[in-house]
């Protein structure tokens, strides 16, 4: 049944929408405050045993033998894995690029520190820690590679002997006429930078619990995962297995920011529970497994960029050179985030033509997976340095600068040369925002006395786009297949009116199960706490992808209206054969079918529902009874990518401009961010408190980039950055108040208008701070080009200076 | 390779007595032996602040103590907070304010909050940044937590007035 999906809020069936566009108290909290709700380690299945795995010391190493005989012996002990069970009942995992995929457990040769070598499980996680102890490894150590420019080289060490080069993929994309507007430029700015490994680190670690079944080889596996049909195809795929086989039930997960990671752990806690005759496996991974050898790790890039600037100060080219240390396998998707910049390669821009010259390598670190934004933040903070230069070379103020080559907002839906269409905006009121809120005459103004003090003042402007509603035809560059990312809903009212809304995925943080009680509560005159929304496991959920790259506030309202209008119609049969009237008279309006013309005849929801479902003696008789329908939303008019990698990917374009003031101290090149001013537009809000919320947590994650986190290595892919007394999340001491203003464009092809705004402000945070410590070191005629701009860097280079 | 060993101790106001293995975390105590697994664990390490309980009114990281060291303490954990369906005050503020988005480290917060403002509610900027800066979130970037601590302090103010 063809459905139409209303596109502002006005065609909601309310006369006034009294909850989607508020920010109303969320329906997930009380049971979150009270402790109440279920983590995956909150979980205890009878017959229960606990996982711990032994990993590898090495980077490369030839494992040449391993003896498990005392750890077996152990009281306590009911199963141990090695590689050579994983060779008997498993496949490589798939990756991207394709064949980069290696098993869940090293089997002959570990290829870094932290790949698992074998496995326990045992009745308590005490004694199967005690065990991996008593388990004896022969390693014949190999030499490593970390550098992926060492990688490439002919005599490097082989990561995967099998694939003969580190290089997993190299090739140039060529979009509009780059060679041409690079030699007509008036000005080409072209630099190198250094965005170092960084991650998600939600506060929970990764977990699961994993059921075999040995008489009809299925798998039951709990965990705190993102993506549960991804999840659950990726293990069938391991284990060479019917996905229906395979039945993912997510928990509610403290986090995940793209960077939960989980598959070995997963894949090795099955195969233990098929080593222990089914009994379930738990495994929660420990802080240290998952900085070391999780789904943390992302972004290891070295960048040479350049921009072409016309007579006019129009920037009509971008050429990026990318190397992106991927690690050692491609089965932690880290190459997608290589794909993912396609999007929104050139910003906001009106930029002509782009040149994507893209390596990716192996080296012997931990592989790479996805993190919140999925690749673009590098990219931006390239684009946003480069521009910064130009408007310099100009002699340009960066805001006037960024203004005159902005996309105009009579020019959308606009197509940019990596081939993506953008929905809507309107950059240039995006930037009176925030310079209005950031009092930015002002700024600079009092930036001139703090110089004239002697001190290292600086202001930085960026400005970037947020790629949403993500689409698998993104990341074709790298192998990934398929176009549309479905997401599917069930809503059910009962026999006395209450509304249950069926997903397929887990509470995460992002408000969704919220945001689907404003949209029903709206959609038929209820209130949000008489939604139940429920959460069912992939063998029971309609097609479902769940959170991720800024789509299921969209999908998941698409999804949810679309199932409420098949609701509606259903109803406005029953009412109309009710009412001896036609269907085309009866009309829905807060919570109560009416019909044109006839005051009075009137039919609240519950009544209708409790008409279908126990008055059949009055149904007409060709009416489907159930009040209850499920809708698949996906994202309409997308493009099967060409040659070059062009496709129409994701939907929705979010656009935001970021003004921050920072002061870097001479003495310990500590910065301070003084002020944080930021103005965004992703569409119509559906919950401002919920969009405020994840702006606010994106601004201090790319604070965390900016400033604070890097995963180091040693030159023998040795980690150096293995607790958080190493690895530096952001406290309250760093992120300071971030003051917001909001520009509302909506987008002409989504539910409501809606779009992605999850990864938004990390797009702009580290390019914006970048921007302004560049200013900041201006006097001393230096400059930063490495992100995180620790104070050893900047102290190391303004003692460079000052010498 | 572990022994057990007697404990006594009150938590949430009960008296628990029992026997346990000399190694075991406190944390791992109150979540897997006695079932209180509101209180979460983050780093096992003592640098997030997310187990973080009260150990005789006193923020105590439980990650970082063993079982048998609750010995005659007083230990109380977020399900000590409510009361029935009502909730304290410093969650109905957590919820007022979106202080919490997984929810994952809030459990941490809130006791850390509760030992500042039972002692202090009126407390300054400076104060609050102090306690929570000994534990990290990773989804909220802090602006609502440092607004919920400040409706919860009027809130315990007005109610202790």
């Amino acid at each position: 049944m063809a459905v139409r999906i209303p596109n502002t809020l006005n065609e909601l069936p309310a006369s006034q929408p009294r909850f989607v566009g508020r920010g109303i108290r969320r329906v997930e909290d009380a049971s979150l405050l009270t402790g109440r709700t279920p983590f995956i380690d909150d979980v205890v299945l009878p017959q229960m045993l606990h996982c711990a795995i032994l990993k590898s010391p090495f980077a490369h190493a030839r494992i040449s033998s391993i003896d498990t005989k005392e750890a077996e012996a152990l009281p306590g002990v009911v199963a141990v894995l090695t590689g050579e069970d994983v060779l008997r009942w498993s496949y490589p995992a798939q990756s991207a690029p394709e064949g980069w995929g290696s098993h869940c457990m090293a089997t002959d040769v570990t290829r870094f520190v932290g790949e698992p070598v074998a496995a326990v499980a045992a009745t308590s996680r005490y004694v199967a820690e005690d065990a991996i102890e008593l388990i004896f490894v022969d390693y014949e150590p190999l030499e490593a590679v970390a550098d992926p420019f060492e990688a490439m080289n002919s005599d490097s060490p082989l990561v995967m002997e099998d694939q003969g080069s580190n290089v997993m993929m190299d090739r140039v994309f060529n979009w509009g006429e780059v060679d041409q507007v690079f030699s007509d430029a008036e000005h080409v700015v072209r630099e190198k930078f250094r965005w170092h490994r960084m991650g998600a680190n939600p506060t929970e670690t990764f977990g699961c619990i994993a059921e075999w079944s040995p008489l009809d080889l299925s798998i039951t596996l709990r965990g705190s995962i993102q993506s549960p049909s991804m999840f659950a195809l990726g293990r069938a795929s391991t284990f060479g297995l019917p996905p229906n086989k395979v039945n993912v039930i997510s928990h509610p997960h403290g986090g995940s920011f793209g960077g939960k990671g989980g598959s070995r752990g997963s894949d090795i806690t099955c195969m233990l529970s098929r080593k222990a005759d089914g009994r379930p496996v738990k495994w929660i991974e420990d802080r240290i497994e998952y900085l070391t050898s999780g789904g943390s790790q992302a972004w290891d890039r070295h960048y040479e960029a350049a921009i072409a600037v016309d007579a006019d100060g129009i920037v009509q080219g971008l050429d990026v050179q990318l190397v992106d240390d991927i690690g050692a396998t491609g089965d932690m998707y880290g190459a997608i985030c290589a794909a993912k910049p396609l999007a929104a390669f050139t910003g906001p821009y009106t930029i002509q033509a782009a040149r994507y010259d893209l390596k990716l390598v192996a080296t012997n670190k931990l592989p790479s997976g996805p993190y919140r934004g999925m690749g673009p933040p590098p990219h931006f903070f390239v684009l946003e340095q480069l521009m910064d230069r130009a408007a310099r070379l100009r002699g340009e103020d960066p805001s006037e600068f960024r203004r005159k080559n902005f996309i105009r907002s009579d020019q959308f839906p606009y197509t940019i040369p990596s081939g993506n269409e953008y929905d809507s905006g309107n950059y240039g009121e995006v930037l009176d925002r925030v310079l209005e809120l950031s009092d930015y005459t002002e700024m600079r103004a009092n930036q001139v006395k703090a110089r004239e003090e002697g001190r290292l003042v600086g202001v930085g402007v960026a400005s970037a786009i947020e790629p949403g509603v993500f689409d698998w035809n993104a990341y074709a560059i790298v192998g990934m297949q398929g176009t549309g990312v479905p997401e599917g809903a069930t809503v059910g009212i009962d026999v006395m009116g209450g509304v249950t809304v069926r997903v397929g995925f887990a509470l995460e943080g992002q408000g969704q199960y919220t945001l689907v009680s404003q949209l029903v509560s709206d959609f038929f005159g209820v209130v949000p706490e008489a939604v139940q929304v429920v959460q069912l496991d992939t063998q029971s959920a309609p097609p479902s992808f769940g959170p991720g790259g800024s789509r299921l506030g969209v999908s998941i309202t698409g999804a949810v209206l679309g199932a409420c209008e098949k609701i509606k119609e259903k109803m406005i049969r029953v009412v109309a054969s009710l009412m001896q009237c036609e269907p085309e008279q009866v009309r829905l309006l807060d919570g109560k079918f009416g019909v044109e013309g006839v005051p009075g005849a009137e039919m609240t929801v519950p009544e209708v529902a409790g008409t279908m479902l126990a008055r059949s003696d009055l149904l007409p008789p060709d009416v489907d009874p159930a009040p209850v329908a499920t809708h698949v939303w996906t994202a309409a008019g997308r493009t099967e990518p060409d040659e070059e990698g062009r496709a129409k990917s994701y939907l929705t374009a979010a656009h935001a401009v970021h003004v921050v003031q920072v002061e870097v101290d001479r003495a310990t090149g500590m910065v301070e961010i003084q002020r944080y001013c930021l103005a965004d537009d992703c569409g119509t809000r559906l919950n401002p408190a919920t969009v405020e919320g994840q702006t606010d947590g994106s601004v201090a994650q790319g604070i965390g980039a900016a400033l604070l986190e890097e995963y180091a290595y040693d030159e023998d892919a040795q980690p150096l950055t293995t607790s958080f007394m190493d690895y530096l999340l952001p406290t309250v001491f760093e992120v300071p108040e971030i003051e917001k203003v909001a520009v509302v464009t909506p987008s002409p092809f989504t539910p409501l208008g809606a779009k992605g705004c999850g990864e938004g402000a990390i797009h702009t945070t580290p390019a914006a701070i970048m921007c302004a410590i560049n200013d900041a070191l201006l006097p001393l005629g230096v400059q930063t080009t490495e992100v995180p701009a620790s104070p050893r860097r900047l102290w190391k280079l303004i003692q460079e200076a000052q010498s | 390779m572990s022994a057990l060993v007697p404990v006594k101790c009150h938590v949430n106001g009960r008296v628990v007595e029992t026997m346990v293995d000399a190694r075991m975390t406190l944390a791992d105590f109150l979540r897997h032996e006695l079932g209180l697994t509101g209180t979460h664990v983050g780093c096992e390490h003592g640098v997030c602040g997310i187990c973080n309980i009260l150990v005789d009114g006193q923020t105590t990281r439980s990650c970082l103590m063993l079982a048998v060291q609750a010995e005659g303490h007083e230990i109380r954990t977020v399900e000590s907070l409510s009361d029935g369906d009502k909730l304290h005050p410093i969650q109905e503020a957590f919820m007022e304010e979106h202080g919490l988005q997984c929810g994952f480290c809030t459990a941490g917060f809130m006791m850390a909050i509760c030992d500042l403002l039972e002692n202090n509610t009126n407390p300054s900027e400076d104060e609050i940044k102090d306690v929570l800066g000994g534990q990290v979130c990773r989804c909220t970037g802090y602006n609502t937590i440092l607004r919920a601590v400040k409706n919860a302090a009027a809130k315990m103010g007005s109610a202790g007035a």
